[in-house]
C-alpha cells in the first residue's frame, strides 16, 4: 500500500479565484491511498516546502502529489525538494491545476470539477511509480559556438577565458558578422570597427578558440555533454599554411564580380577577402566566379601567388568532434523588402537604399570611403528621406514584430547625414519612436536637435519624377497629406533569422516561433536556454537586439556554458526507455523510430519454455535515450515502457478519469 | 501437372529431403477426418511423407507454424501463393530467417469449401503463385486480377456517420472475442498479445461493444501496415465478421497516405509505414 501526500496550492489568487481549492482538498482526501491533503496559499515558498517536509515525515508518506502549477515551472523544485526527504524525488507526480485548468476556465463549478478529475489522475498516476535512480555521465569540456558575428565573438571568448577550448563555426569566409559592416554605433557613435575588428583578432590569436570559416554544421548526434557534431568546411582554394596574406592574387584576378559585403555597391575580385580587417586575413576563391573553376582557363593567381598557395583541386573537409555545450549564435538578415513593397519601387529605383546600404556608404572603408554619395550618379544628396518600420510591424506584408533596432540606428543615420551633408535636409517617417534603454532617448533628442525632421506616419508610395525621389505619406500628427521630393531613401528594414538556421536548429531539436526565431526555455527565467539541454543562445537569433542586448545576452550564455561545462560529471535523466526482454521481439520498429539513436538490437541468452534460445531484442543506450516515448507507442507488443511514464501508470490515470 | 501429380511428386520429394537432412520437419496438409477436408500436417520422417495431400482443400495457411518448428532445424513447408508471403512476412518481422526455412512451391488454383464452393479469400486472391520459393513443382498457374478490392470498403465509405456507427456496432456486438482471426494471422506474432496483458490492462476482458471494438480497431492498426491479405482471419471467424473489409480500408488509407505498398511480396521490402518516420512524411491528417 502506497501513502500519499496531496498538496494543493491556491497559488495566491491564480489558482483558488477559480479553482474551489477546499472542495478539491475534501474530495482528494477520500481517494484511495492518500493519507494526508495539505493546503496552501504559496506551495512554492520556503515556509511552505518546510511544512511538505514535515507533513511527510509525519505522515509516514512514500509519494506525493502536487496540484500546482504546470510541471515545467516547478517540477524541478518539488524533486530538488524530495531529495532533501526519504522520498524518491521521482515519486512526484504534478496536476496542473493553473495552466491547465484555472487559467484557462471561467465557470468556478467546472473548473472545481475537472481540478478534482486532475488530481485523481494523478493519485492514481503516482500510486504506480517507482523510484527512480540518476547515473553519472561524463561531460566533454569543450564548447561549440555556431555564428561568429559579435554574439558568437563575445560568448566565445568568455567560454575560452574560463579555459575551455572552444570552436567557431562561421558560414561566411570571415568572422565579423553583421556588426562589422556598419559605421558607427549608437548612442555614443564610436566607430564599429574599431570595437568589433579588435574583438576578431582577439577571438582569432586566443589559444582556446579554434575558428572554423566557410563551415557549417551538418549533422549531430548525441546528448548534452556530448554532442558529437560533424562540421562541414567547404573548399577554400587556398593552402592557409602557406598564405601569408600578402594579397597579390586579389590584384591581378581578372573577374570582377559584386561585392556582398558593400551590399552590391562596389566590385570585388573573385579570389577575395570579404573586407580589408577580415579575420582569418587570408583570401578565399568563390567558386561560383572563378574562371579557372568554372572553366578550366585564367589560372593566374597561382602564377602571382608567391609561396603557392593556390590549391585548385581543394575539397571541402569535413570533421566529427565532441562537445559539451552548443551555443546558437546564427544572427540575423534583412527582410527582402524588394518583394514586398512594390509601393517603394521594389528595387527599381537604385537610390532607394536599405540601412545597411547606407552604413556601407558612410563607412571610410566602403565603396565611396565615406563620403555620402548616391548610387545612381554619385552625387551628393540634398535631401533624404528615412523610412523606419520597412517590414517591421507590418503583419500583411512583412512580420508583426518589432525589430528593436530601427528606432535608434534610424536617428543614427540621420545624425550622420546632417554631420557630412550640413546643407542638406533629413526627414524620418515613423510610427513611433521606441527608445528604451541608457542614453537612447537623448541620442534621439539631440538627432530632432540638430534639425532631423520626424514625421509620424507611414510612407505610401515612393515613385520617380523629374529626378526626384517622390515620397507621399501623411503626417498623422497634423492629418495633412505630406509630399518629400529626396534625391536618395533610406529603408530601415525588419531584422528577420538568417536563412538556413531552421536546417540546424532542426538537428539539435530546437525549437523556432512562428517568425523562425529560436525559442528560449523560458522567456523570463530561462531566457539563454533552450528546451534540449546543453544548447544555449546568444544574441539576435533568439529574436530582435541591438548591439548591447546581444553582448549581455551573449555573456549571460557564457555563463551557463562555464557552469555546465564546470561540473565533473552530469546526473543522467533516469525518466528513460525500458524494454522488457520478455516481451520484445527484436522486430526494430523501435530502433527505426528513435530519433535520437539511441535504441540497438542486440542478441541475447535466454532460457524459455525449458530451451536454451538466443533472441535478438532491443537495447536501450540510457546516456543517449531523451525519455520522448516515441518507441513506447511504436512497439506492439508493449515492450518498450517510459520510466516515469509507465504503460500501466499511464492506463490508471486513464482509468480514473473514466472509471471512478 | 495436376494436382494429384502435383502431389505424387511432392511426397516423392519431401521424402528426400527428410531423408538427406536437408530440413528437420516438413510441414503441409493431410486429409482431414471428413470428405473435402484436410488439416495441417507436421511431417517428422520420411515415411509419414506419404501423408501429405495437395488438393483444392487445402485451405488453411501453414507460414506460422514455422515459428515453432524452427528450433528443431530447418523447417520444410510447401508455399503457394498466402503461404509464401506469410513467410516472407516472418521473414521481414525477424520471426524466423530465411535459412530456417526450405520451400517447395506450387501453384495454388484456388480453394474450396467442404461444400466444393470457392473460398471468398481465393476469389480476391492476387497472387496465387508464390513470391519466394527454393525448388517448384508442377506449373505456375495464370494469375487473375480479382476486380473489387475496395468494394467493401467503397460501401462502408459511402455510409453516412450514423449508418457506419451502427455498421461498426453490428459487427462487433457479434464478436465473441474468441481471438482466433489473431491466433491464425502471420503479423501477429507478439510475444504477448495487447489483449493478454494484465499489468498494463490496454483493454477490459469483458465481452462487450466498446470493449470488442477496441480489440477489433486496434488489431486492425496493429497490423494494417504489414497485413498480407491472405484473407485467414475472415476465414476461421466463427461469427463472420467481414474482418478484410477493416484490415483493407487501413490498407487503402496507407497506399493514398504514402504511397502504394504490398506487404510480404519480398524480403527487406520497403519499411512498414506506420513504424518509420521520415522529413517527407505528409501531416494532412495531423
Amino acid at each position: 500500500m502506497s501513502r500519499i501526500g496531496v498538496f494543493i496550492c491556491h497559488c495566491g489568487t491564480n489558482i483558488s479565484a477559480t479553482v474551489d481549492v477546499e472542495k478539491v482538498g475534501e474530495a482528494a482526501a477520500k481517494l484511495p491511498n492518500v493519507v494526508h491533503v495539505e493546503l496552501n496559499k504559496y506551495m512554492c515558498s520556503d515556509p511552505s516546502q518546510d511544512m511538505i517536509r514535515e507533513v511527510i515525515k509525519e505522515y509516514n508518506i512514500d509519494r506525493i502529489v502536487m496540484g500546482t502549477c504546470s510541471p515545467r515551472m516547478h517540477e524541478l523544485t518539488w524533486r530538488k525538494l524530495l531529495a532533501t526527504t526519504d522520498v524518491n524525488p521521482y515519486m512526484l507526480e504534478v496536476a496542473n491545476l493553473r495552466e491547465q485548468c484555472s487559467w484557462v476556465h471561467k465557470n468556478r463549478t467546472v473548473a472545481t470539477a475537472k481540478a478534482i478529475d486532475l488530481i485523481k489522475m494523478a493519485v492514481a498516476k503516482v500510486d504506480k511509480l517507482s523510484p527512480l535512480k540518476t547515473t553519472q555521465i561524463p561531460v566533454t569540456k569543450r564548447a561549440l559556438v555556431i555564428g561568429g558575428g559579435i554574439a558568437g565573438m563575445q560568448v566565445a571568448l568568455d567560454i575560452a577565458d574560463a579555459g575551455f577550448p572552444v570552436t567557431i563555426v562561421e558560414k561566411k569566409s570571415s568572422l565579423g558578422g553583421n556588426m562589422v559592416m556598419l559605421d558607427k554605433t549608437f548612442p555614443t557613435l564610436d566607430c564599429s570597427a574599431c570595437i568589433c575588428t579588435p574583438k576578431m583578432s582577439e577571438v582569432a590569436n586566443h589559444p582556446n578558440i579554434t575558428v572554423k570559416t566557410l563551415a557549417e554544421v551538418e549533422a549531430m548526434n548525441g546528448y548534452v555533454g556530448n554532442f558529437e557534431v560533424t562540421i562541414r568546411e567547404k573548399a577554400k582554394y587556398i593552402d592557409y599554411d602557406l598564405c601569408t596574406g600578402c594579397g597579390a592574387c586579389m590584384t591581378k584576378c581578372p573577374s570582377k564580380v559584386p561585392n556582398e559585403f558593400d551590399q552590391g555597391m562596389s566590385e570585388r575580385p573573385s579570389i577575395y577577402k570579404m573586407f580589408a580587417q577580415a579575420v582569418p586575413a587570408k583570401p578565399v576563391i568563390d567558386p561560383v566566379n572563378c574562371r579557372k573553376l568554372t572553366e578550366g582557363k585564367c589560372g593566374v593567381c597561382a602564377k602571382i601567388c608567391p609561396t603557392g598557395a593556390i590549391r585548385y583541386d581543394d575539397e571541402d573537409k569535413v570533421t566529427t568532434e565532441t562537445y559539451g555545450a552548443v551555443i546558437f549564435a546564427t544572427g540575423y538578415e534583412l527582410i527582402d523588402w524588394k518583394k514586398i513593397y512594390g509601393e517603394y519601387g521594389g528595387g527599381m529605383y537604385p537610390d532607394v537604399i536599405t540601412g545597411l546600404q547606407f552604413e556601407r556608404l558612410v563607412n571610410a572603408s566602403g565603396p565611396t570611403e565615406g563620403h555620402i554619395l548616391r548610387p545612381s550618379d554619385g552625387k551628393e544628396p540634398k535631401s533624404v528621406v528615412i523610412v523606419k518600420c520597412v517590414g517591421s510591424r507590418d503583419p500583411h506584408k512583412g512580420v508583426s514584430y518589432c525589430s528593436r533596432a530601427c528606432c535608434m540606428y534610424g536617428a543614427k543615420h540621420a545624425h550622420q547625414y546632417m554631420d557630412k551633408v550640413p546643407d542638406g535636409n533629413c526627414y524620418v517617417f515613423y510610427m513611433d519612436v521606441r527608445t528604451p534603454g541608457k542614453n537612447y532617448d537623448e541620442f534621439y533628442r539631440s538627432a530632432v536637435h540638430d534639425g532631423v525632421n520626424y514625421l509620424r506616419g507611414r510612407v505610401s508610395k515612393i515613385y520617380e519624377e523629374d529626378g526626384k525621389l517622390v515620397c507621399l505619406g501623411e503626417d498623422t500628427l497634423s492629418s495633412r497629406p505630406v509630399r518629400v521630393d529626396a534625391d536618395m531613401v533610406v529603408l530601415e528594414t525588419a531584422m528577420v533569422p538568417s536563412t538556413g538556421v531552421e536546417e540546424v536548429a532542426a538537428l539539435f531539436g530546437v525549437g523556432r516561433d512562428k517568425d523562425n526565431w529560436l525559442v528560449e526555455a523560458h522567456a523570463k527565467l530561462r531566457p539563454v536556454e533552450t528546451n534540449t539541454a546543453g544548447v544555449y543562445l546568444a544574441g539576435v537569433c533568439q529574436g530582435p537586439k541591438d548591439i548591447p542586448d546581444t553582448v549581455c545576452q551573449a555573456g549571460a550564455a557564457a555563463a551557463k556554458v562555464i557552469g555546465l561545462l564546470n561540473k565533473p560529471s552530469l546526473e543522467s535523466n533516469p525518466q528513460i526507455s525500458r524494454v522488457n526482454e520478455a516481451l520484445c521481439q527484436g522486430d526494430g520498429a523501435c530502433v527505426n523510430i528513435c530519433p535520437y539513436g539511441a535504441i540497438s538490437l542486440v542478441t541475447k541468452h535466454f532460457r524459455e519454455n525449458s530451451r536454451h534460445v538466443d533472441r535478438v531484442v532491443a537495447q536501450v543506450n540510457p546516456a543517449m535515450c531523451q525519455g520522448c516515448g516515441a518507441c513506447t507507442v511504436t512497439c506492439r507488443a508493449g515492450a518498450m515502457d517510459l520510466l516515469g511514464y509507465t504503460n500501466e501508470s499511464i492506463m490508471r490515470e486513464v482509468d480514473a478519469l473514466c472509471q471512478w | 501437372m495436376t494436382m494429384e501429380e502435383v502431389q505424387t511428386a511432392l511426397r516423392k520429394r519431401v521424402g528426400q529431403l527428410l531423408e538427406d537432412g536437408t530440413v528437420a520437419t516438413f510441414l503441409g496438409w493431410e486429409a482431414g477426418r471428413f470428405p473435402n477436408q484436410t488439416t495441417p500436417l507436421v511431417v517428422n520422417d520420411a515415411a509419414a511423407a506419404e501423408k501429405l495431400v495437395w488438393n483444392e482443400y487445402c485451405v488453411n495457411t501453414l507460414a506460422k507454424y514455422t515459428r515453432d518448428l524452427a528450433y528443431r532445424g530447418r523447417v520444410g513447408i510447401v508455399v503457394h501463393g498466402c503461404n509464401s508471403r506469410g513467410i516472407v512476412r516472418l521473414i521481414n518481422d525477424k520471426e524466423i530467417t530465411r535459412e530456417d526455412v526450405y520451400l517447395i512451391g506450387v501453384g495454388c488454383p484456388g480453394m474450396h469449401d467442404m461444400n466444393g464452393e470457392p473460398l471468398k479469400k481465393c476469389k480476391e486472391c492476387r497472387h496465387q503463385n508464390p513470391v519466394l520459393f527454393d525448388e517448384f513443382i508442377g506449373d505456375k498457374v495464370e494469375e487473375k486480377t480479382p476486380e473489387g478490392r475496395w468494394a467493401e470498403v467503397e460501401a462502408v465509405e459511402a455510409m453516412t456517420q450514423k449508418e457506419r456507427a451502427a455498421y461498426f456496432e453490428s459487427v462487433y456486438s457479434k464478436c465473441i472475442r474468441c481471438y482466433a482471426c489473431r491466433d491464425v494471422c502471420p503479423c501477429c506474432t507478439c510475444r504477448e498479445c495487447f489483449v493478454d496483458a494484465r499489468r498494463e490492462d490496454w483493454v477490459g476482458k469483458q465481452n462487450n461493444l466498446p470493449e470488442n471494438r477496441f480489440y477489433g480497431i486496434t488489431r486492425v492498426m496493429h497490423i494494417g501496415d504489414r497485413c498480407i491479405e491472405c484473407g485467414e482471419c475472415e476465414r476461421v471467424c466463427p461469427m463472420d465478421l467481414p474482418l478484410m473489409t477493416m484490415n483493407r480500408k487501413v490498407i487503402r488509407d496507407m497506399n493514398e497516405l504514402f504511397g502504394e505498398f504490398e506487404s510480404g511480396m519480398a524480403i527487406g521490402e520497403a519499411k512498414e509505414k506506420l513504424m518509420t518516420y521520415e522529413k517527407t512524411d505528409p501531416e494532412e491528417f495531423m
